[in-house]
């Protein structure tokens, strides 16, 4: 912990430098072995302990509710309810687990298959019909092109679960409700605002020279924009397919609401409601759906940490 | 408040649009130039109405699906708050603004309101206080921090309902945290059966899994903070504390604003981690207004009064995200002058 100690001469060194090409280059020097800010700075033994206390303290109730989720759901109802926290080998059992899994109520195979296929099917439909017209956007300076920015962007203020029931009104009209293209429909809409938001913003920031050579080119505006502009779009995308991923994965009240328990299409979280919802006590069928239910979540959460989080940053912050 | 992650970042989002305009404006500004001088050649290879044809064709289908879906349905919901629809049959009487009296009368949606009030502003206190608080102690790049950063984070990944059902079965009166109590001698207690207890547990539950994309939102605020302002502190002797309290906090105020904004929102719209948690009770206690709007809508057939609470609910949610980010305008603007 010398760092902060040799913090005051290097300032003082740097205020005297004249050469205005060394300033930069020793500052972001500096700047990336102390990206910590005020952590890097020295702590006092006694601070530090009850830092890291507090820390370990709350790690520890985060963390052991998932122990006990995965731990329970290879043992039986009286181990789970006597021994929370042990497994031993002559309670440990996958007799749950696999009743879970080829459990009558909910087919979770199905389940992910049909969950998965809607989050790939949204991504494309949302990109699809949010690229061109954020593209409109950006490169539009008429009052129109405003307008069609507030519109979107007026989606932003409401709640999904404000428009739900209009929306079921609408799609029985339209003969789709129950039905998954009613259910990608809604999902898609729901998508929208923040995508075009997202788009337009990021497109605005692309060069309009890329657009004129395309065009020199003689390809037409759309066939402009798929072939050179869109590829560009690469990081604005990825963000835009964390943020609706994890948003249909989750989504719970629009498939509840629109798929209905009639239609026999479960998702993941409409299938989790429907077999333990009614037997929330029987904690041999809850643990192991549970389980079955946030390994694909957790093990693509661990996998793609990365990107999920800057993701959920740009989404919320950047814009 | 979860349950819709697109949701939330669909909030986050509108929190950022002024300033979102704002870098825009610049953007355009600065490619102004750039922009005139080259558009002209382009403009002659390709006659205007196909540009605009193109235009047509590229924003119409979005526009088509966004107007079904959002613009249609947000007017039905108006026009079915001022009706007594029930949903299925064919004819609906318009009843004025009886669903509306209803709504402010009714003390099943009065005490839902009060209840998700409550969550909605312990909630955003609880969950930025320590989402801020852990987002400060481990901003260092160590190892531990990273780890510690996805155990704090790990459960936003995990559908609300989901998170509800978890604890129901950790807080039910044989559930592992009495089990856990009994072990240390202690008497059980009423987590989910008493009305005080079960009110406390929702909230407790939501900001358990909801504090650590607070605290992610804080961390990449906190490390945006360019060094130099926590060197010029250091030689000026100011403490840990002093630095956050006048350094790190003054600079992330826009974070803040977009945090507490998201949170305040989005724990409105609580209602999956009720659902699986409590399913409401005991004895109604835990009802939040969406619930409440559900359940009058579907399970109760009352269609009209449903859209006149999501009505009210809408014009709330809007009014309080407004006047979060109006309040903390000078913030922001001292935060993007320095």
């Amino acid at each position: 912990m010398t760092i902060s100690t040799q913090t005051s001469p290097n300032i003082g060194a740097e205020l005297l430098l004249t050469d205005a090409d060394e300033l930069p280059r020793r500052r972001y020097g500096r700047r990336g072995r102390r990206r910590g800010g005020p952590a890097a700075q020295r702590t006092p033994l006694a601070a530090s302990i009850v830092k890291w206390v507090l820390l370990g303290a709350l790690a520890l109730v985060m963390l052991v509710p998932l122990y006990i989720l995965v731990i329970s759901a290879f043992k039986p109802q009286a181990d789970i309810i006597l021994h929370p926290l042990a497994i031993t080998p002559d309670m440990f059992t996958f007799d749950y687990l696999w009743n879970a899994l080829t459990s009558e109520k909910f087919n979770v195979v199905g389940a992910y298959g049909i969950t998965l296929l809607f989050v790939v099917l949204v991504n494309i439909f949302c990109i699809a019909l949010s690229a061109p017209v954020a593209y409109v956007i950006a490169r539009g300076r008429s009052k129109w092109h405003l307008a069609l920015l507030l519109v979107f962007v007026s989606g932003l203020f409401i709640p999904g679960q404000v428009t739900l029931i209009p929306v079921v009104f609408v799609l029985r009209v339209l003969g789709l409700i129950n039905t998954i293209p009613g259910f990608l429909l809604f999902e898609t809409a729901a998508t929208l605002p923040v995508t075009i938001f997202l788009f337009a913003a990021y497109l605005r920031t692309v060069p309009r020279d890329i657009d004129e050579a395309a065009a020199l080119d003689g390809a037409g505006r759309i066939r402009a924009f798929w072939s050179c502009i869109f590829p560009i779009m690469r990081p604005v995308v990825a963000t835009i397919v964390v943020l609706n991923s994890i948003g249909v994965w989750n989504d719970f009240v629009s498939p509840q609401i629109i798929l209905g328990p009639g239609s026999g299409i479960y998702t993941v979280t409409t299938g989790v409601y429907a077999a333990v919802g009614e037997f929330s006590t029987d904690y041999t069928v809850l643990f192991p759906t549970l389980l079955l239910a946030i390994a694909p979540a957790v093990i693509f959460f661990i996998i793609m940490q990365r990107h999920i989080i800057g993701g959920l940053v740009a989404g919320a912050t950047k814009g | 408040m979860r349950g819709e992650g697109v949701g939330a970042s669909v909030l986050s989002a509108s929190v950022t649009i002024r300033k979102q305009a704002h870098m825009a404006d610049t953007v355009a500004r600065m490619a102004g130039t750039t922009r005139a001088r080259t558009s002209a050649p382009a403009r002659r290879r390709r006659s205007a109405w196909q540009d605009r044809l193109a235009g047509v064709i590229m924003s119409g289908p979005a526009l088509l699906v966004f107007i079904a879906m959002f613009i249609v349905p947000m007017l039905l919901a108006v026009v079915l708050s001022f009706t007594d629809w029930n949903g299925y049959s064919l004819r609906f009487d318009f009843i004025g603004f009886e669903n509306y009296a209803d709504a402010f009368k009714n003390p099943r949606t009065v005490d839902a309101a009060i209840f998700t009030a409550i969550i909605a502003v312990v909630g955003t206190l609880l969950c930025n206080g320590i989402g801020l608080a852990v987002a400060a102690l481990i901003a260092g790049n160590s190892r531990g921090n990273t780890v510690l950063r996805t155990v704090f984070f790990y459960p936003y990944i995990i559908s609300a309902l989901i998170i509800g059902f978890l604890w129901s079965a950790m807080l039910a009166p044989q559930g592992a945290v009495n089990s856990l109590l009994a072990q240390f001698g202690l008497a059980p207690l009423p987590f989910l059966t008493d009305m005080t207890f079960a009110k406390a547990s929702v909230i407790l539950t939501i900001v358990w899994s909801h504090f650590g994309f607070n605290m992610i939102l804080y961390l990449a605020g906190i490390k945006s903070v360019p060094t130099e302002y926590y060197e010029a502190a250091t030689v000026d002797g100011a403490s840990r504390w002093q630095q956050f309290r006048n350094v790190t906090l003054p600079l992330i105020a826009p974070v803040l604003t977009v945090n507490l904004v998201l949170t305040l929102v989005g724990l409105l719209k609580a209602y999956d981690i009720v659902l699986a948690l409590t399913d409401g009770g005991p004895a109604a206690s835990t009802q939040t207004i969406v619930y409440q709007i559900l359940k009058d809508s579907f399970a109760q057939a009352r269609l009209g009064f449903g859209a006149a609470q999501s009505v009210v609910l809408l014009i709330v949610t809007a009014a309080l995200g407004l006047a979060v980010t109006f309040a903390r305008r000078g913030a922001d603007r001292k935060a993007s002058e320095s």
